[in-house]
């Protein structure tokens, strides 16, 4: 399982930076939401091995730790209010700049 | 009263929420946001003088949870003096921004927003939690990214789009470190994670948090080989915003540093210091040539700050207790100065035909503006570390603690091209205030308020005077800093230092 989780990760991570280096602004964004998804399955990892038991079960056994999890909650809520605040604001860019292509939204130099 | 450490972060986190509600009456919300923003600066400067005097931090443990377990925010001498010196400055940046002229100041949204900034600045230096410190980055990176994107600049857009990116990745990189850390030490709170890592510092995943940490503070702060967002960012913020970003909210990073050296990885810290003197010298190079070679003044501050960041950055590579003061007291006078300065640009592009700091336009105004450039020069002056000004008093006690510290080669890579501060200042004045105009395009009869500016130039010249009590304050704040297990017996319930 342990295998199997970090292979998950560093699939998801590959496949998201390679996104986030995308030119197109749709995909870049996109590859965001792929790498901050890798972010809290490492995060899940964490705590995911310590013990056995869920930590609000009635039985006897070695508890697992439930913090990562908490952690995660909060970091979905701010990585989908990050997305949402990207996607407004390639909204206004591509509106802005007629184009999806990150290469010609460079205009500034001076 | 130990509520009193979270009050100047939760009164304009409030206040901007009930804020939104005003938007109908400008007016009305201005006032109620320069209100809650004034009140919450008084109860730093009350918390700042509570725990200067007694010498004991005020601890607040979030929900009544005991130390390791819950949230602990962390009034000390450090964290109330960066937090004061926070409200300060954007308690003036709020005076700038409702005397601006900017069509975005009257958006029903940036007042509410400007006060999100200043609570995710003060809960990111009044924090003792490094998963808080993460919330508070986020909310700092969010707000600054509403702010610039809606700019009266047409590249506000472009300049928060290439911030949101970088930001993403300094995100992603902090969350990283914190699982490594908790992978390794089972705590995210400071004190505790303190403790831990010094009884045990044999931990596989402890250097990955370091160098995870490391990037995140260094992409905060805009530290050398991560800095290519900054001037644009800084450049195309509305004024208000942009004196805030380039003098405040690039100080989290280092008042991180400060935190990663002197508690977190203290056995750690001579690898971490040596990368900050390297760090802060190439900043100091780099920053000093690119402000030399800018064609706008807000641009030009823009860089400058890289190069100010590089003082602050060696003097914390120091590490001894007079350059730790030293730097605390740069990073002070630095904040004041730097947003005094952003804010004189934005006021000359605010008079300028068409809305821009860049010297072709802005060439020659300063006869329109006898009182902006006195204004300038004063706080050139401070810039370069000239006395009577407060970064003379920063600059002579950052070069004093190098000589006690034997570092004469580092003092000698940041003491010479601390002289082009000053060319690069008299450049930007003699181009506005001394040679003639070119252009036949009519200058605005005003502009934005001058107050603000004014206010912060009183300060620095205040502060270069009598200098003695900052000086005092940060030597007190360095002392704190550098007598870790203090801090830890503050925070944890039993005292227990391992």
């Amino acid at each position: 399982m342990e295998i199997l989780t970090s292979l998950a990760i560093g699939l998801l991570f590959g496949i998201g930076i390679y996104q986030l280096l995308q030119r197109n602004v749709i995909r870049s964004a996109l590859g965001m939401v792929i790498v901050s998804n890798a972010v809290n399955l490492f995060l899940l990892s964490i705590g995911a091995y310590n013990g056995v038991v869920a930590s609000y079960a009635k039985v006897t056994g070695q508890r697992s730790d439930a913090l990562p999890q908490a952690l995660i909650l909060t970091a979905i809520v701010i990585s989908m209010g990050t997305f949402s605040v990207a996607l407004a604001l390639l909204r206004v860019l591509t509106a802005r700049y007629s184009t999806n292509d990150s290469e010609r939204i460079s205009e500034l130099k001076h | 009263m130990n509520s009193l450490a979270i009050l100047p972060f939760i009164i304009p986190l409030t206040a901007a929420a009930i804020g939104v509600l005003l938007h109908k009456h400008w007016r009305v919300q201005a006032a109620w946001s320069l209100g809650a923003l004034l009140t919450s600066s008084a109860l730093t400067y009350y918390l700042l003088f509570t725990v200067y005097t007694t010498g004991q931090p005020i601890v607040f443990q979030m929900g009544g949870w005991a130390a390791p377990f819950g949230i602990s925010i962390m009034g000390d001498v450090l964290g109330a003096t960066m937090a004061a010196m926070v409200q300060t400055v954007m308690a003036f940046g709020m005076i700038y921004a409702l005397g601006a002229k900017d069509s975005a100041v009257r958006y029903p949204s940036f007042l509410p927003l400007f006060l999100m900034l200043c609570a995710g600045l003060t809960g990111g230096m009044l924090t003792g939690d490094i998963f808080n410190l993460f919330v508070m980055v986020e909310l700092i990176v969010i707000t600054a990214i509403a702010l610039t994107a809606m700019s009266d600049d047409r590249y506000g857009a472009e300049a928060a789009y290439k911030y949101l990116y970088i930001c993403i990745v300094a995100s992603i990189t902090l969350l990283l470190s914190i699982g490594c850390l908790y992978i390794g030490y089972g705590t995210l709170n400071m004190a505790d994670l303190a403790s831990r890592i010094a009884s045990n510092p044999e931990q596989p995943t402890l250097w990955l948090g370091i160098v995870f940490l490391f990037i995140t503070f260094c992409i905060k702060s805009a530290v050398f080989p991560f800095h290519f967002w900054q001037p644009d960012f800084h450049t195309a913020a509305p004024t208000p915003v942009s004196a805030m970003l380039s003098s405040v909210v690039v100080k989290l990073g280092v008042y991180g540093f400060i935190r990663m050296t002197t508690l977190l990885f203290v056995q750690q810290a001579p690898i971490i210091q040596t990368l900050l003197i390297i760090l802060g010298i190439a900043g100091v190079l780099y920053g000093g040539f690119g402000a030399l070679g800018t064609h706008n003044a807000k641009r030009m501050f823009a860089y400058s700050t890289l190069a100010q960041v590089g003082f602050m950055l060696v003097g914390i590579g120091w590490g001894t207790s007079l350059s730790l003061a030293a730097a605390i007291v740069f990073i002070i006078n630095h904040s004041l100065i730097k947003s005094a300065l952003l804010m004189l640009a934005g006021y000359m592009a605010s008079r300028a035909p068409v809305k821009s700091a860049a010297f072709e336009v802005v060439q020659g105004m300063g006869k329109y503006a006898p009182a902006a450039g006195v204004l300038f020069f004063f706080g050139g002056m401070a810039l370069a570390g000239i006395p009577p000004m407060n970064g003379f008093i920063s600059k002579l006690a950052l070069f004093r603690s190098g000589i006690s510290a034997d570092q004469f080669v580092a003092l000698a890579l940041v003491g010479v091209p601390s002289l082009i501060t000053l060319v690069y200042v008299m450049r930007a004045f003699m181009k506005i205030w001394w040679e003639p105009r070119h252009s036949e395009e009519k200058v605005k009869p005003s502009g934005d308020s001058l107050l603000a500016p004014a206010g912060l130039i009183a300060l620095c010249l205040a502060l270069g005077i009598f200098g003695e009590p900052l000086l005092q304050l940060a030597t007190s704040a360095a002392t704190w800093a550098l007598a870790p297990a203090q801090y830890i017996q503050a925070v944890l319930p039993s005292g227990r230092v391992r």
